[in-house]
């Protein structure tokens, strides 16, 4: 027991043990410097008498009495000052030898101390979410300071992208009617002046274009293709376009190209033309005298890929050293002199930089004043095994081909009026749709060849228009977009709608027949091609019966099968007179044929062997001549019903 | 225009490519009621329809040896209806056989080519004003 009391004693948490009625038995100094009550004094008094609410403590001597232990109950408890002390009551019972409670030791842990750090630590918690919540305040405002920004910056770019589209409209069809008017009869001077309005228009259009390019790159929305092309047909098409001018300004064009370079390889075209052609043409236009160079060699190559570098070199005017850095900035030129005398925009190398580091290139530029400039750039390329897509413009007009029927579909009444101009040249047949809405309830009610479709038209737009097309209607028609806006995204844009081909505006009467003449003879192509190899002849020209019959397919059937049936019989009856030699029976036969052969526009090389036929048949020394006219007829004949068939089971599927 | 209006042609030959072509150009014109036939004797069986015109063949019997040539089906027409103008198709542009069918009371003779058909239009119209004229006239005579 006084083993026991000294640790009571020794402990400097205020230790008591009370008696089951509450009264205090042992304590220690602990408890008397807490409560400021003497040693002495404190033996045999109420421990209640020590707390602020006694109902508190109260329930807690009855809770020590009722169960063994109470653990970290918070009372307050008051010294000699009535001064209230914060403790942590914990307790356990004691127990006589039966097992009885008879008090409890008790522990008064002062809490003081720790409620105030508690207490400060919940007010820097509060502090530091009152700081936050500034913090946060101010990230709210920088966001909305940079949404309003980048929108101030978006519709700079919206601006810009809306005004240029808005001008090149009208432009195009100034452009377009110039051209038209240009081909009138005019005197010298109308002409100079047209020529000028001509020249104003399109510098005007390429402005606006390069704009609308910048602005994409800018809104990221630039999207590079990958398809396959031929980068060496790609450059001399476009060095092409420099001839004629290098050559009135006497400067040479050279080119050198690496033959190591795969033929085919996939890429941009679009874009690379763009790059090569702003290059080029800055070096023609500031080149007076000497020669722009053009080597394109390749760097590296591994399977799957090669490196290519282009290099533009000129002897013109240079740049100096320190302009160098600022030139590929937009709208900057190296001296201010520079649009004066050379014209210009200043956004040239700002699109040619653009679109090569788009594509992951650089381009690096060495110039030496009045000495001449270098431009170089290299780029990526994949390898491929696919074959470069066809050349869309085949060069040679087929005069073959008339009357053909065009629908156009265009809102604008200047555009649709332009485009009617010069197919009415043309000498096709055309009709005007104002929207998709409407193209679209005019292809089912007549046959067209082709469809020319703008794409931005209200109601239903190019693409709608043309997914309904193939989707809905089914149909196979060439559709070739009309658009102001030839970025590659657009043009991926058409094709996923199923449009065939694009022509941008301003439109180029030579493109635009070229593009009509091409799909106008592919799907003529492929009208006959199944039984008949590619490539070779064909014998028939349905033109005339579609003429005489006003493309009727009802009246075209019963004409070609009625020719069928006549020329398999002919055929027949003609190798049985031959053999034997029935010749006034083959006359007659030849003699039949004749007509048939310009009815499904045979050749008049054909007629004339049926002529022949007639003329010789029976004359002993002709023998020769007539079998070989015989076989010769037989063949061609039998091609012309085979591909006769063949537009008879088209015709029979578009009744 | 009124079928009353229209003027009935009967077509007739062997080739019935060109047959049918010529039916096309016909009706393409929108004025004419047309008949056709692949022999001389078909025509010959439908004169009772009462053609104002027929254009005929020359050589009928070109394959079928059977057949009657174009010579024949006229003067046969001629026996039925000597009134009803024929015109005679050809491929041979041969003097003999324009005059053989002038002999033969043919109105007109025409060479299959190119412009054949126009010629017919042409040869066509001046007929019916001819009619025209000739019914006035016998109209006039006969008040008279």
């Amino acid at each position: 027991m006084q083993y026991a009391r000294s640790m009571v004693a020794a402990s400097l948490d205020p230790l008591i043990a009370i008696s089951s009625e509450g009264k205090i038995i042992e304590y220690n100094q602990a408890f008397a410097n807490m409560t400021g009550v003497s040693l002495d004094a404190l033996k045999g008094t109420e421990f209640l008498n020590y707390f602020n609410k006694s109902k508190n403590a109260r329930g807690f001597l009855k809770a020590i009495n009722a169960r063994e232990e109470v653990i970290d109950v918070a009372l307050n408890l008051k010294d000699q000052a009535n001064k209230t002390i914060k403790v942590l009551i914990n307790s356990s019972a004691l127990k006589d030898e039966n097992d009885t409670i008879i008090g409890a030791i008790i522990v008064a842990k002062d809490i003081t101390e720790q409620n105030k750090i508690s207490a400060e630590l919940t007010e820097a918690i509060v502090f530091a979410e009152m700081a936050t919540a500034v913090a946060e305040e101010a990230k709210i405002k920088a966001d909305e300071a940079r949404r309003i920004a980048e929108a101030a910056v978006k519709s700079k770019q919206q601006f810009l992208s809306n005004m240029s589209h808005e001008i090149r409209t009208p432009m195009n069809a100034i452009v377009g009617f110039t051209k038209v008017l240009l081909k009138t009869d005019l005197s010298p001077k109308q002409k100079e002046y047209l020529a000028a309005i001509k020249t104003s228009g399109d510098a005007l259009i390429v402005l606006i274009n390069d704009i609308l390019d910048l602005s994409k790159v800018d809104a990221g929305k630039m999207v590079f293709e990958e398809i396959p092309f031929k980068i060496s047909n790609s450059v001399s098409a476009m060095l092409h376009l420099f001839e004629l001018k290098a050559q009135e300004k006497n400067l040479s064009l050279e080119k050198e190209y690496d033959q190591r370079i795969p033929e085919v390889l996939l890429g941009d075209p679009i874009r690379l033309h763009q790059i090569i052609l702003n290059l080029v043409g800055n070096a023609v236009k500031f080149t007076s005298k000497g020669f722009i160079g053009i080597r394109i060699q390749m760097l590296e190559e591994d399977h799957e890929k090669v490196l290519i570098e282009f290099t533009v070199r000129d002897t013109g005017i240079g740049i100096s050293e320190e302009k160098i850095p600022y030139i590929f900035e937009n709208f900057q030129q190296a001296t201010s002199d520079t649009s004066r005398i050379f014209g210009g925009t200043g956004l040239g190398l700002a699109i040619v930089k653009q679109l090569v580091e788009a594509q992951g290139g650089k381009v690096k530029v060495e110039s030496k004043q009045d000495q001449g400039s270098t431009f170089q750039f290299s780029l990526h390329f994949k390898k491929t095994r696919q074959e470069a897509l066809p050349e869309t413009i085949i060069p040679k007009s087929d005069t073959t081909i008339k009357n053909a029927k065009i629908l156009v579909v265009e809102d604008i009444p200047l555009n649709q009026l332009l485009m009617r101009t010069i197919l009415d040249d043309f000498g096709f047949e055309c009709d005007i749709a104002v929207n998709g809405k409407i193209a679209v309830e005019k292809v089912q009610s007549k046959a067209y060849d082709i469809i020319l479709m703008d794409l931005q038209m209200p109601e239903m737009n190019g693409f709608e228009a043309s997914i309904y097309i193939r989707k809905k209607l089914n149909m196979q028609i060439p559709i070739i977009a009309l658009t102001a806006d030839v970025t590659t995204a657009d043009l991926s844009k058409c094709k996923a709608a199923g449009m065939n081909d694009y022509i941008s505006k301003p439109l180029d009467e030579k493109v635009l027949k070229n593009k009509i003449m091409f799909y106008l003879a592919k799907s003529a192509m492929k009208k006959q091609n199944a039984p008949i190899k590619k490539g070779e002849k064909k014998y028939i020209n349905l033109q005339y019966l579609i003429q005489r019959t006003k493309s009727d397919p009802l009246l075209m059937t019963e004409m070609i099968s009625l020719y069928l049936g006549q020329t398999k019989s002919l055929i027949k009856d003609m190798k049985e007179s031959f053999q034997n030699k029935k010749w006034k029976e083959l006359k007659a036969i030849a003699h039949k044929m004749i007509p048939s052969f310009s009815i499904v526009g045979m050749g008049i090389e054909y007629e004339l062997l049926a002529k022949n036929l007639l003329e010789h048949a029976g004359k002993q020394d002709k023998k020769v001549e007539i079998e070989n006219s015989v076989k010769e007829l037989e063949k061609v004949l039998n091609y012309a019903c085979q591909e006769l068939e063949i537009e008879m089971n088209l015709l029979n599927k578009m009744k | 225009m009124s079928d009353d209006n229209k003027i009935k042609i009967f077509l007739v030959d062997d080739d019935v490519v060109y047959l049918k072509m010529l039916e096309i150009e016909f009706l393409n014109q929108g004025d004419f009621i047309v008949e056709t036939f692949s022999s001389g004797k078909l025509c010959l069986e439908n004169l009772r329809n009462q053609p104002d015109v027929i254009i005929l063949d020359y050589l009928l019997d070109g394959i079928d040896k059977n057949a009657w040539n174009g010579i024949d089906t006229l003067d046969k027409i001629k026996a039925v209806n000597p009134g009803v103008p024929v015109i005679i198709l050809s491929q041979q542009d041969k003097i003999e056989v324009a005059v053989d069918c002038m002999h033969h009371k043919a109105l007109d003779y025409v060479v299959k080519s190119e412009t054949a058909f126009v010629r017919l239009q042409k040869i066509i119209k001046d007929i019916m004003e001819f009619q025209k004229m000739k019914n006035k006239l016998g109209w006039y005579m006969e008040r008279m």
